[in-house]
């Protein structure tokens, strides 16, 4: 222990190996008194060189501001001179703006006579190799699905891609008429989607709307050419589950081409009667439109029907 | 048809066969639990009070024995137990890897009215003529897809309930997909049986292969987004759009080229969800293009490689290729022919006649 450093020198009861451990955390601390005046310093700098940095973008941003605003004066200027140098200053604006407000009506009924052709259902777009045709299908007043049909112009013409379902026998009816008669083979396939598209959209509609009628034990296919289900007459004793079974045989229409409606045997003669009616009402109307009557039946008082 | 075991459980209510309630015990264990309840609903078996008062708290073990105790008191067959494998396997379809297998007609015949009936028959008949000892089963679902379930058993073994094969089959398509059965001895006979049932005259089948069914029924059926070129507008559709830029002084520098890569994967892949796919495999035939220096190898054959992409989400994750800025975009074709061409799995060779690369090969 040496007495010179006397402010430091422990007292005597401590052990002989702390005054070094002292005098390392007074070096540290003093150390650390450094570092932390060093790193103030720093970031002072660092402010203060940001500070310029800002000042110096504003003062950027002003010089760019105003030479925008010589650009543009000068422009006008030159467009000024321009018009006053052209013969007379008054009739070529509205040359101009004649010419421009023809091409705008021009571009318009183009544009309109194209949506027209877009609702009528059939329309198309010329593409490098051939014409995308759009099919646009509706049934009862709302437009439904469109399907689009990409034909190859080569020898032989080809569809190279086509958003057609599969069911719909897409191959077969171009197989008769896409080489011979295109306008047919459009025609012919845009009557089968309609009428899917129709009989989809009964069935669907009828689900929907007439389920209270309806009995259950629903069978269709895909091409919803098959349609087969139960439902409920009632009469003013009770009510009898009558069951039917649409055929449409003819695919590019949306009636059945033959309709059986059937019920149990122990049933009273009037109602076999109904039956028969209710198979003609099958064949000549919509299936949504034919529950309507039935709905319209059961509500009047009237039970004679 | 049905192997039943000569063995009944002389429970209250009806005898059920011990291996009809092993395997419904078991089919239910397979099932989360919070499935459960409506699963055993859309299998329509048990009575719906008594489903309403079937506890799901406890643990999994218990809720199957509770099932079983109710199959018991309605006296279930393998019948509904298939059924309820089925509506097991529907609500789960993505667990199976389906293969696709396409039908063609032998003669052109009119569209016939599909008669389920009829096919139901034929089928049976067809699979029953040659191998006695199967179960076969079917359900037809909402969206007019028929499942069919086939165990198969042996001469003189039972049918294997637990390694049933799948097929999904859409009435007036010519498309039935498969899930790939262990035993592959079977698939001439289910194949044609599929043909003799559905009135076509062969069956192929497709290098398409998935884990989503949904998504397969997407590529065969062109039910995917596919870009036409059409004048009429389409609606406009909210996309996810990166938050606007609202600061004018930053710009970007390659804006252009962005916007341009945009519309050519715009118009390479829709704008819609592509279809689920999680590999694509292709497999090289051609022969290595290598520098004049490498003259070790042998130029005359063929450079044998396989080259296999696989992602969770495949047509996604190409499609996003192009704006990450991981591929030039436009991508290549035998990328992209994938949801048109209806394959996962190619073949190149080489083109004949010129040394360039090779082109793609059915």
């Amino acid at each position: 222990m040496e007495p010179s450093r006397a402010y430091l020198s422990p007292p005597s009861f401590l052990p002989a190996c702390l005054p070094g451990v002292l005098s390392r955390l007074e070096k540290l601390e003093a150390r650390a008194r450094a570092l932390a005046l060093k790193q103030e310093e720093a970031e002072q700098q660092q402010r203060q060189e940001v500070a310029r940095l800002r000042a110096r973008i504003k003062q950027l941003r002003r010089r760019r501001d105003e030479l925008k605003g010589k650009v543009s004066l000068q422009q006008a200027a030159l467009g000024r001179r321009e018009e006053a140098t052209s013969s007379g200053a008054e009739p070529v604006p509205t040359a101009r703006v004649q010419e421009r407000a023809l091409l705008q009506w021009k571009v318009e009924t183009v544009e309109a006579m194209l949506r027209v052709f877009y609702l009528t259902g059939i329309s198309g777009k010329l593409t490098e190799r051939g014409v995308c045709f759009c099919l646009s299908t509706a049934y009862d007043g709302n437009y439904l699905d469109s399907y689009y049909l990409d034909i190859v112009i080569t020898q032989p013409v080809r569809i190279h891609r086509h958003s057609v379902p599969i069911f719909i026998p897409l191959k077969r009816i171009a197989a008769k008429y896409l080489q011979t008669d295109v306008r047919c083979f459009l025609a012919t396939l845009s009557a089968h989607l309609n009428a899917y598209v129709g009989r989809k959209y009964q069935a669907d509609y009828l689900q929907k709307h007439f389920s209270a009628f309806l009995g259950g034990h629903w069978q269709k296919n895909s091409l919803y050419n098959m349609l087969a289900f139960n439902y409920d007459v009632t009469t003013e004793s009770s009510t009898f589950p009558f069951r039917v079974k649409l055929l449409y045989g003819d695919l590019d229409r949306s009636l059945p081409t033959e309709a059986s409606v059937s019920c149990k045997e122990d049933v009273p003669a009037s109602l076999l009667e109904k039956a028969a009616t209710h198979s003609s009402l099958f064949m000549n109307m919509a299936l949504h439109k034919a529950f309507d009557t039935f709905r319209k039946a059961a509500e009047t008082p009237d039970n004679t029907e | 048809m049905a192997a039943r075991g000569r063995r009944g459980r002389g429970a209250a209510g009806g005898a059920m066969d011990v291996t009809v309630a092993e395997f419904i015990r078991r089919t239910v264990l397979k099932v989360p639990r919070s499935h459960i309840p409506a699963l055993l609903q859309a299998w329509g078996f048990l009575p719906a009070a008594r489903l309403q008062a079937l506890d799901v708290r406890p643990l999994k073990e218990a809720i199957a024995e509770a099932v079983v105790q109710l199959c018991q008191e309605n006296s279930a067959s393998i019948k509904e137990a298939a059924v309820l494998d089925i509506v097991y396997n529907h609500t789960f379809q993505n667990k199976r890897v389906w293969t696709v297998y396409q039908m063609t007609k032998a003669t052109g015949g009119e569209t016939d009215i599909f008669d389920f009936t009829a096919f139901k028959r034929k089928f049976k008949r067809r699979i029953q003529s040659s191998l006695i000892n199967v179960t076969i089963n079917f359900k037809e679902f909402e969206d007019n897809a028929i499942w069919i379930r086939i165990a198969w058993g042996t001469s003189y073994t039972k049918p294997n309930q637990y390694k049933a094969t799948y097929v999904v089959y859409h009435s007036q398509t010519p498309y039935a997909f498969i899930s790939k059965s262990i035993n592959r001895s079977n698939l001439p006979l289910l194949c044609q049986a599929l043909i003799v049932a559905s009135n076509y005259g062969d069956i192929r089948e497709m290098e398409l292969r998935s884990h989503c069914l949904d998504s397969l029924k997407d590529i065969v059926f062109k039910r995917y987004s596919q870009t036409f070129q059409t004048h009429h507008p389409k609606p406009l559709q909210e996309r996810n759009v990166a938050p606007e830029n609202v600061d004018p002084r930053l710009i970007q520098e390659d804006k252009s080229e962005k916007e341009r890569i945009q519309r050519v994967n715009q118009e390479v892949f829709g704008d819609g969800p592509q279809p689920k796919l999680e590999f694509a495999q292709y497999k090289l035939e051609t022969m290595f293009k290598s520098s004049p220096k490498m003259v070790n190898v042998s130029e005359r054959e063929s450079f044998r490689c396989l080259v296999k992409f696989s992602s969770p989400h495949l047509l996604e994750a190409l499609k996003s290729l192009a704006p990450a800025g991981m591929a030039d975009a436009p991508l290549s074709p035998l990328l992209t022919c994938i949801p048109h061409k209806a394959r996962n799995y190619f073949k190149i060779k080489e083109r004949k006649g010129v040394l360039a690369a090779g082109l793609v090969s059915p």
